[in-house]
């Protein structure tokens, strides 16, 4: 049975990235290595990640991070959200910053151009790989150029799916994400 | 026929007297722990055990003030230039025509001179970055800082949690910021994620301060860049410029390093206990951050620059549940059993010595067989036996824990 600290193991990032090592032959270096950046985990794919069980219908947040976007009369707003600490990065053509150089703030032109804005910072804040689930409708709509100018610009709409460690009985043991050196 | 008829009546009164008398039992159903309605769910113990207390951890700005005009004349400005812009035919016609693209970099000016702090602390926080170096307390980065590495011909610039390989970060990068002439600058690198013994506390990469105006070179180095060395295995590491303002020319002789043998140790860091002393005389007022992850390069320079061997980590990953044995497991394959229950290391040596038996040392090791199956195995090998073989043919399961 899982006591309150073990689940606290598993679920808050600055515990869980425990490191340990035979191969070290330098006496002064302990065994075990912790680090602290809460994101590490996530980049190497073995962090904690909602996803339910097999019958259950799909939970609410089975992402890392995640693009959302809202439509106002006026204006539209897009959104990196992360699982656990909600709204991380912004754009919107509210923003002074975008709204300065715009004829219309939700014509298509807009849509485009907050596409490049926002794949811009989320490549600045090293947040390449994103889910997503916005329907496209029309091929040639607004939505689908929005989702095209952030793809362009370099940011994947598609997280990679968890590492989980294989069990010794387990009949293919698959390939370790963080060991690929390009 | 009398009997008969007996028979029945008893038969029925002894109905009657089940339904009655039995208690309504439900077998096979037992309650584990206490009933939904008392027992806490997850979300409610693990916000228990997350609990600050909000009188002790709340937060601290302990940044510059920001600097904007006042929101009658900006909002005026703002409506001005609207209208102008509704007004102009041909940013109309470029936009209706899907050919409007802005210019990034200076949309990027004026989002630094807007709303650009409060988002640069909002993902600052997603990163952990005030909660590693400052605790609680927090600042929203006023002064835009532009840091770029220069590689050969390629630039590579650090915003806010990029990545960048440590090849590109081998000297020391460019470093702008608007200042006047008269005031005084610190500038710090700290890794908060590298240390090697203390997780608490840092290795501090690069310290310049009592930089006049915005040139870096004429600052006093207190201590001499040294590229990110990420250990193998470790993930990616944080590594944080904070520029601070100075109040007044400050002493920090005693954060000096030299090129010492104890290179590590010397660089042993806390921006926490730093701030701490000298917050009378420092406010931070800009911030840029990358992340680096372990590169082939890094072997080299832990051989010649720290005179160590190169340390090499791996994940810990929590062991496999495996439910107490039984004495009479039901259903189970007695093979599959058994082992999972048999130290790992001595399964693990029994597949080696079974590889190891066809090895020959100065022969060649034979051709792998496309089609392993046409084998027949013999019928009367036990049929455990018979999938343990074609396991061992096909490589699956454990057998791959040795190659």
């Amino acid at each position: 049975m899982h006591t309150i600290k073990e689940f606290r193991k598993l679920l808050s990032p600055q515990v869980a990235v425990r490191h340990s090592s035979n191969t070290i032959k330098n006496t002064n270096l302990p065994s075990v290595f912790v680090n602290r950046n809460p994101r590490n985990l996530e980049r190497m794919r073995i962090g904690y990640r909602p996803d339910g069980y097999h019958v259950e219908k799909p939970l609410k947040y089975n992402y890392w991070h995640k693009l959302f976007l809202s439509i106002s009369t006026r204006h539209v707003t897009a959104s990196i959200n992360h699982f656990e600490n909600g709204e991380v990065l912004k754009a919107s053509t509210k923003e002074w910053c975008i709204k300065k150089y715009l004829y219309k703030g939700n014509d298509t032109a807009a849509y485009i151009n907050l596409g490049r804005v926002l794949g811009m910072r989320c490549l600045q804040s090293g947040l390449t790989e994103i889910s997503c689930d916005i329907e496209q409708l029309n091929p040639e709509g607004k939505i689908a150029l929005f989702l095209k100018a952030v793809q362009d610009s370099g940011v994947q709409l598609k997280e990679p799916p968890q590492y989980k460690k294989p069990y010794p009985w387990d009949q293919h043991r698959p390939e370790k994400p963080w060991e690929i050196v390009e | 026929m009398s009997t008969c008829l007996l028979n029945v009546f008893k038969l029925t009164l002894n109905e009657c007297s089940g339904s009655n008398f039995g208690p309504l039992v439900r077998h096979g159903h037992h309650l584990r722990g206490k009933p939904p309605g008392i027992a806490k769910s997850l979300k409610e113990k693990l916000s228990a055990a997350n609990y600050k207390n909000p009188s002790i951890h709340y937060e601290v700005d302990i940044g510059l003030p920001p600097t904007r005009s006042s929101n009658k004349t900006l909002l005026q400005e703002r409506i001005t230039h609207v209208k102008a812009q509704r007004a102009n035919p041909e940013l109309e016609k470029l936009s209706r025509e899907r050919k409007l693209l802005i210019d990034l970099d200076k949309s990027q000016q004026d989002w630094f001179a807007t709303i650009g702090p409060k988002q640069i602390r909002q993902i600052a926080k997603h990163y952990g970055v005030f909660e590693h170096l400052f605790g609680d307390a927090y600042f929203e980065p006023q002064v835009p800082l532009r840091i770029s590495y220069i590689s050969g011909n390629l630039v590579h610039p650090v915003y806010f949690g990029n990545f960048l390989r440590p090849d590109d970060a081998q000297t020391k990068p460019q470093v702008t910021f608007d200042s006047d002439k008269d005031s005084l600058w610190s500038l710090v690198l700290t890794n908060p994620d590298g240390h090697f013994t203390d997780n608490e506390k840092e290795y501090v990469h690069w310290f310049v301060a009592n930089i006049p105006g915005n040139t870096v070179a004429n600052g006093e180095t207190i201590v001499e860049y040294l590229q990110p060395f990420p250990p193998k295995g470790t993930g990616y590491h944080r590594f944080v410029f904070i520029l601070y303002k100075q109040e007044k020319k400050l002493d920090l002789s005693k954060y000096c390093v030299n090129n010492s043998k104890q290179l590590l140790e010397a660089r042993t860091f806390k921006t926490y206990d730093f701030y701490r002393e000298m917050q009378d005389s420092i406010t931070p007022a800009g911030l840029a951050f990358f992340q680096s992850d372990w590169s082939p390069s890094l072997k080299a320079f832990y051989h010649n620059v720290l005179e160590m061997k190169e340390p090499i980590y791996e994940y810990d990953f929590p062991p496999a549940y495996i439910r107490p044995q039984e004495w009479f497991p039901k259903k189970k394959p007695f093979n599959l059993y058994m082992d999972k229950y048999r130290d790992p290391k001595e399964i693990n040596k029994e597949f080696l010595l079974r590889k190891l038996k066809n090895v020959h040392p100065f022969k060649a090791p034979p051709p792998v067989d496309p089609y392993p199956h046409v084998h027949k195995i013999d019928k009367s090998v036990p049929s455990w036996l018979q999938l343990e073989i074609q396991k061992s043919r096909l490589k699956w399961g454990r057998i791959n824990d040795i190659e």
